[in-house]
């Protein structure tokens, strides 16, 4: 790809960018949020048709200006988020648009559907049950069912959107053993991650996006973590986890034998001022227990805060009394869809501008969106922009501060940082240390467990919904969470 | 390579899910079942009863086959009622014009046109939603009025037409006409259902269309990044929905020998009852025809006990409407108990 620019409404989201990725290649490709990544392989993909600059594939130039253009020539995305059909099979969902006719006029062959669809799983060597629907299965069989459909395809080239954000860390194995498999095949591969750390495991050369231009690409194996880091952010992120007092004060949120729907029960202590890590693979019951305290879900056990029990628990009723919480999954639980920041940013604080008829005093609810618009430095800090406009680092910040609206006394936070650069990682981690130094009792859950060993003074780990261990904060490392959250290493 | 290890992670069993949803149609099944029976204790006769019940439901049947497209795919159609009030009136003017032909020229053709016209009025709906990227909502109930309106200029202001005495007997005899296979007798609406129903299996279970309405129905954008053509699927499924309402239109004129622009309000209600209750859900990409041929038993045996034991007209669109209601929060409520 040379030179290739593309606008959005008269503003450019990438200036002339160039990218080359040979065959047998794993090409990474990073940036902060709104860099451009994700456009430059919508170019890629035919998802745009107005695009300028070239591209040239397998030695001829080409345009890609419709998704089947880019199917026909054999390159696959793998979206963020994922494209399969949930109401499909695992066969039917590798074959789409490409069934084999039946003998009927207009029919296509189940058998053959099925016979094909298995074809590709074998020479993947993957074991994935072809008649289920595909909504049965896990995030990372999910990504395994869009690969089989790209190979399927004949693609040349794949590209790979995030495919880690929803995966645990036995997942992201599997992911990259099979990454590593279609780059023996000769297949190019490019791939897209926020988690620095685990590229050099698996890329061959990097390019490094900022603000819609290209800003450099070199050999993985010639530069550090913290040279692509300034790359990325255009200057020295001297220190990502900031430093802090740790000082504990009385127990602030009680929690005694809640059971999610899937777990076990489960109990613990918050103190004020403690930022307590819960570390856990996905699908080990970590959000399940957290959504259970807030009274998310349904759930048996009591929770007391500052001794007091808090009976039938909601999570109205849990943000009344200064419980909030920030969800994993920012799309489904977080953002207001469709309204502005000012709506999103206020919403669980209306009674502050609401007179005793009812109505809401606008000009103040502004004036306090606009504060809050600027401590979180949400960008732009336009309140009426709708919040699904927003990159997804932006979109957190004002789901956090709608958070910080309410005066909370805990905070949980799920995955603060799923999904986002390092500026407003950065950010959001100084942001978890003051609350925790003004007093708040915080519930912090990552699936990068550094953020858990940096940040937090006390750290329980789960597994298969049980609480396996407990550690203070200076006493852990990445390895050992790891290790604790495998049930093999543990065996 | 460990794609096994991964699976081990998903522990939800979908054999389990699928036993559930297996239950709520067959608690349907079973609902319409003692209905039919007590209805049929005070029944004359009982391949009487059987007929009457058949062609009620048969005309709302053959609509609803097209708005189970509709639905899988993810749309809606409110104005399936007013296409069908047009293709009426549309099928009556044509006989006037045909007068002076042959009768068995003159209804074919007449069929023919009104056909086509349904055929031409799904895609209206088909090319707003698809194309333009209207919410089907607003778009069938815009057309739900444009479309009745049409009805009304070519009846000069609504007023009743009816068609040619000499064509009485034999365009009748597309409602009123029987076969006795096996002693059994089938009527005409009937036998078209049947037709229609198998046709429509045939593309939605068999077809690449079929399969394509259920990808676009699951997931629209992920099947044109797939390379499906979404916008044809979605007009497709339109169009239909327009022939099926045409037939029915040709129906429910030889019952009466007369089409009305106001004809068959709330009918769309019905049929979009029907889909619902047999368990195509709002959001599309899952259901079936033969489940909407359970909803529609139902409602059709409702209503059939209801009025042959003379219930006040009042309390049989409360009852309808409560057990509507009823059986769209069990499945709800046993979705939630499956999570």
């Amino acid at each position: 790809m040379t030179a290739i620019t593309k606008m959005f409404s008269g503003v450019p989201a990438l200036q002339d960018v160039d990218l080359e990725v040979r065959p047998g290649e794993v090409h990474a490709l990073i940036g902060e949020n709104g860099a451009g990544k994700s456009t430059l392989m919508g170019v890629l993909a035919g998802r745009f048709s107005d695009y300028r600059g070239e591209i040239s594939f397998a030695g001829e130039s080409v345009r890609i200006d419709h998704p089947r253009r880019a199917l026909a020539m054999g390159i696959a995305v793998i979206y963020q988020e994922l494209s399969v059909l949930p109401n499909l099979t695992v066969a039917e969902n590798i074959l789409l648009g490409q069934e084999p006719a039946g003998p009927m006029p207009g029919t296509i062959d189940a058998a053959a559907i099925r016979s094909q669809a298995q074809r590709v799983l074998d020479y993947l060597q993957f074991d994935l049950p072809i008649d289920e629907p595909v909504d049965q299965l896990s995030a990372a069989s999910q990504v395994m069912v869009e690969i089989a459909r790209a190979i399927h395809r004949n693609a040349k080239l794949l590209v790979f959107d995030e495919p880690t954000a929803s995966l645990g860390n036995k997942e992201v194995d599997a992911l990259f053993a099979v990454i590593s498999d279609l780059k023996r095949r000769g297949l190019g591969v490019i791939y897209i991650s926020h988690r620095l750390a685990e590229l050099p495991r698996i890329c061959d050369r990097v390019t490094v996006l900022r603000d819609g231009r290209k800003a450099a690409t070199c050999q993985m194996a010639d530069c550090r973590l913290s040279d692509l880091t300034q790359l990325m952010l255009g200057r020295d992120l001297a220190d990502v986890f900031p430093q802090r007092r740790h000082q504990t004060g009385s127990v602030i949120l009680e929690v005694r034998d809640v059971m999610s729907p899937s777990g076990r029960e489960i109990s613990f202590d918050l103190h004020a001022g403690e930022i307590l890590g819960i570390a856990g693979m996905v699908g080990s019951g970590r959000t399940e227990i957290v959504r259970a305290i807030f009274g998310a879900d349904h759930a048996s056990g009591t929770v007391a805060l500052e001794g007091k029990r808090i009976a039938s628990r909601s999570p109205g009723k849990c943000q009344r009394l200064g419980i909030y919480m920030v969800p994993e999954d920012r799309k489904r639980d977080g953002n207001i869809t469709g309204r502005s920041i000012l709506e999103n940013i206020t919403a669980s604080v209306l009674p502050k501008f609401s007179t005793a008829g009812g109505f809401l005093r606008r000009s103040e609810q502004r004036r306090f969106a606009i504060k809050m618009i600027d401590r979180m430095r949400v960008n732009p800090p336009a309140p009426e922009r709708e919040i699904q406009l927003l990159s997804g680092g932006n979109q957190q910040k004002v789901i956090v501060g709608r958070v910080l609206a309410g005066k909370p006394r805990v905070l949980i936070f799920d995955e603060p940082t799923q999904g986002i650069d390092v500026g407003t990682k950065a950010q959001i981690y100084r942001l978890i240390v003051d609350l925790a130094e003004q007093g708040c009792g915080i519930i912090l859950i990552s699936s990068e467990f550094v953020e858990i060993t940096e940040l937090a003074d006390r750290i329980l780990v789960l597994r298969d919904g049980q609480l396996i261990a407990e550690l203070p904060g200076h006493d852990a490392d990445e390895e050992k969470l790891y290790s604790l959250c495998l049930a093999e290493a543990a065996a | 390579m460990t794609a096994t290890a991964v699976e081990s992670i998903s522990p939800k069993s979908s054999a389990r899910a699928k036993r559930f949803r297996g239950l709520q149609q067959i608690s349907i099944l079973l609902l319409t079942l003692i209905l039919a029976a007590i209805s049929m204790l005070h029944a004359r006769s009982i391949p009487n009863w059987f007929d009457n019940l058949l062609t009620y439901a048969a005309p709302i049947g053959i609509i609803a086959c097209g708005m189970t497209f509709v639905m899988i795919a993810g749309g809606f159609d409110l104005s399936v009622g007013s296409i069908t009030a047009v293709c009426g009136v549309v099928a009556v003017l044509m006989l006037k014009l045909f007068v002076g032909l042959p009768p068995w020229i003159a209804i074919p053709l007449a069929a023919g046109i009104t056909v086509l016209v349904g055929a031409l009025l799904g895609p209206i709906n088909g090319i707003l939603i698809a194309y333009v990227d209207v919410n089907p909502f607003v778009v069938t109930l815009s057309t739900m009025f444009v479309f009745r309106g049409i009805g009304l200029v070519l009846t000069s202001g609504g007023q009743s037409e009816s068609i040619p005495k000499r064509f009485n007997d034999l365009f009748g005899f597309i409602y009123w006409g029987h076969i006795h296979p096996f002693g059994i007798p089938l009527s005409m609406p009937v036998i078209i259902y049947i037709a229609i129903l198998a046709i429509c299996l045939y593309l939605l279970r068999l077809t690449r269309l079929g399969h394509y309405v259920y990808a676009t129905g699951g997931n629209a954008k992920a099947s044109w990044l797939a390379g499906i053509n979404v916008r044809a699927i979605t007009a497709a499924t339109y169009v239909i929905s327009g022939i099926t309402c045409a037939v029915t239109a040709l129906i429910w004129t030889a019952l009466s020998g007369t089409a009305q622009a106001s004809d068959y309000q709330g009918r769309e209600m019905i049929v979009i009852a029907s889909v619902i209750v047999g368990g195509t859900p709002l959001s599309g990409g899952r259901g079936g025809l033969l489940l909407t041929v359970v909803g529609l038993f139902l409602l059709a045996t409702i209503e059939q006990l209801l009025t042959q034991d003379g219930v006040n007209p009042h309390y049989r669109q409360l009852i309808t409407g409560l057990i509507i209601v009823t059986v769209v929060a069990l499945d709800a409520w046993f979705k939630r108990r499956k999570q």
